[in-house]
């Protein structure tokens, strides 16, 4: 309710768009949150789906004139088959292995924008994409995209929230903790860990498709390793494990980069001195961290009282 | 006969941890298998249930071939496992790991018929019952095998494996656990029970194998093995 109501508060203008930045941040760390926080796979490929789907639909709709709708949906399919093909390969390995293999992926993807510069535009990148648009009725300002895109960010968190509860996200959380007791109960553990990839794939790879048509532009800076990084830091301050968070972290990182705007290069090193602190401190996440530290207070004054 | 094994032969690299093992496990009984540390106990169970490849022999459920089977199948066929060191999903809620045992029944059962049997097994372990929305990581040691037990349970097992039921508690909980597992027989269940504390395995098992580096060296009745010199000397410290 209150986010139907906020644009009315904020009005179109800086805010509004911040919020939709926002929204695109978040829809790929509730995926990674599923993925990572929930299902213990350390992925770093984050970025490059989120690449995938940004370039497919732009060069898609731009190079081929699809309507943006068509081609953000056959973004989705190319997505999701890379991440099915890729994911059935990679997640046979395991922890920190499986986190070097989804780099070299993003790093892979990123390397192949910028080379097939005949497709993609190479390092100059992407321009003219066009908006979305129902008939007449284009998406061409914050005002217009926010009521897209915040509903399908509300809308995916619901569905995990509710995935999270179900017979098989009882399944990824017991993954996370040893795969082999949970084969034992029968489970095929194989094929939820890649269904569990690729819908956490198609997430950043929808966000990236939606970001590619509001921003008309897109450079291989969106499928970077930077970027991959920056979905991380949204999970380091919204916590592995709460899905909400990554709403929250999501704000955070977002106002953060706003504000950090005035140290230009020094930005990163901010970003990488707090991503240490937050892992040495709270490696759960900086919300996380809190909720503990929080309870843990609550109990204390408990205890001191009885 | 439910679950035969014939000549079993595993290696881990170049160590031989399992010789020639051939072990009977009746339905409706209690199976003993003890042994010191590094006899072979902990991987008959990870044989039977796939975990760790097999080299020579067979192994045989309901006499249906079950050597080469993936873990994940063996567990459908009715075979449910309470692992070493109780392996609990610690974060979980103690409901959440009772579902997880049922896993296979979610797909083809009501979710009625389920709750009915987790309030069943909970009339078992009544103090999982009040801790049931607790994360499995804050129980107590016996509770949270008794968790195991459970989440073994919920999955209607034709056959129950333990894997050290016994390890890290306190001698009286050790017993409350023995206890729950003699009226698990009594219900019906077939276990196979490894056990370092032979004694107390030795006392509600019906049959058993004495395992000493990776060979069988003695079986029999239980009572009988109780009453063995040998065993006596080497086991139960008599």
């Amino acid at each position: 309710m209150a986010l139907l109501a906020l644009p009315f508060i904020l009005g179109d203008g800086y805010y509004l768009s911040v919020m939709n930045f926002i929204a695109f941040y978040a829809i790929v760390a509730i995926g990674l949150c599923l993925l990572t926080g929930y299902g213990g796979q350390l992925s770093m490929s984050h970025a490059a789906f989120f690449g995938i789907g940004a370039y497919t639909s732009a060069i898609l709709s731009t190079r081929f004139g699809l309507n943006p709708l068509i081609s953000i949906f056959i973004a989705q399919i190319v997505s999701a088959t890379a991440a099915l093909s890729i994911g059935s390969v990679v997640l046979r390995l395991k922890g920190h292995y499986l986190a070097i293999a989804t780099l070299s992926f993003t790093i892979i993807v990123e390397i192949l924008i910028i080379e097939t510069a005949w497709l993609t535009g190479g390092l100059q990148g992407l321009s003219l994409i066009p908006y979305i648009s129902f008939g007449d009725f284009i998406i061409d300002s914050d005002w217009r995209l926010y009521f897209i895109v915040w509903p399908i960010t509300m809308l995916i968190m619901l569905f995990s929230l509710n995935l999270v509860d179900s017979r098989m996200g009882r399944i990824f959380r017991a993954t996370k903790e040893s795969e082999d007791i949970v084969r034992l109960f029968g489970a095929n553990v194989k094929i939820y860990k890649i269904k569990l990839f690729v819908l956490s794939s198609v997430f950043a790879s929808l966000s990236g498709s939606f970001y590619a048509h509001f921003v008309n532009f897109i450079s291989p800076t969106a499928g970077s390793l930077m970027f991959a990084i920056d979905i991380i830091m949204v999970l380091a301050f919204g916590g592995f494990t709460i899905l909400w968070g990554a709403l929250l972290g999501a704000a955070s990182l977002t106002f953060l980069n706003e504000y950090l705007t005035v140290f230009a290069d020094f930005k990163r090193t901010i970003y990488g001195l707090s991503l240490i602190l937050i892992m040495l401190f709270c490696p759960n996440g900086l919300l996380e961290g809190l909720k503990d530290s929080l309870s843990r207070l609550i109990s204390v004054k408990n205890a001191g009282g009885d | 006969m439910i679950i035969k094994i014939k000549d079993l032969d595993v290696f881990y690299k170049n160590i031989h941890a399992l010789k020639k093992v051939s072990v009977s496990i009746e339905n409706g009984k209690i199976i003993g298998l003890v042994g010191g540390n590094g006899a072979g106990k902990s991987t008959m169970i990870k044989s039977i249930t796939g975990l760790v490849p097999i080299k020579n022999g067979k192994i045989f459920f309901n006499d249906r071939d079950i050597t080469r089977l993936d873990s994940a199948s063996i567990a459908r066929l009715g075979i449910s496992t309470v692992p070493e060191g109780r392996r609990l999903f610690a974060p979980m809620t103690v409901q959440d790991n009772m579902n997880l045992g049922a896993y296979l029944r979610f797909k083809n059962e009501k979710k009625k018929d389920i709750e009915k049997d987790i309030k069943k097994i909970f009339e078992l372990f009544p103090r999982l019952m009040e801790r049931k929305n607790q994360t499995a990581g804050t129980l107590s040691g016996g509770e949270q095998q008794m968790l195991a037990i459970a989440r073994a349970l919920m999955a209607k097992p034709k056959a129950i494996l333990m894997d050290e039921p016994s390890t890290g508690l306190a001698p009286l909980i050790a017993k409350e656990i023995f206890k729950v597992i003699k009226s698990l027989k009594n219900r019906g269940y077939t276990i196979l029970l490894i056990e370092q504390s032979a004694r107390m395995a030795l006392k509600i098992s019906d049959y058993a194998y004495v395992l000493e580096s990776g060979k069988i060296v003695l079986k029999g009745k239980a009572s009988d093995l109780l009453k063995d010199e040998s065993v006596q000397k080497a086991y139960l410290g008599v």
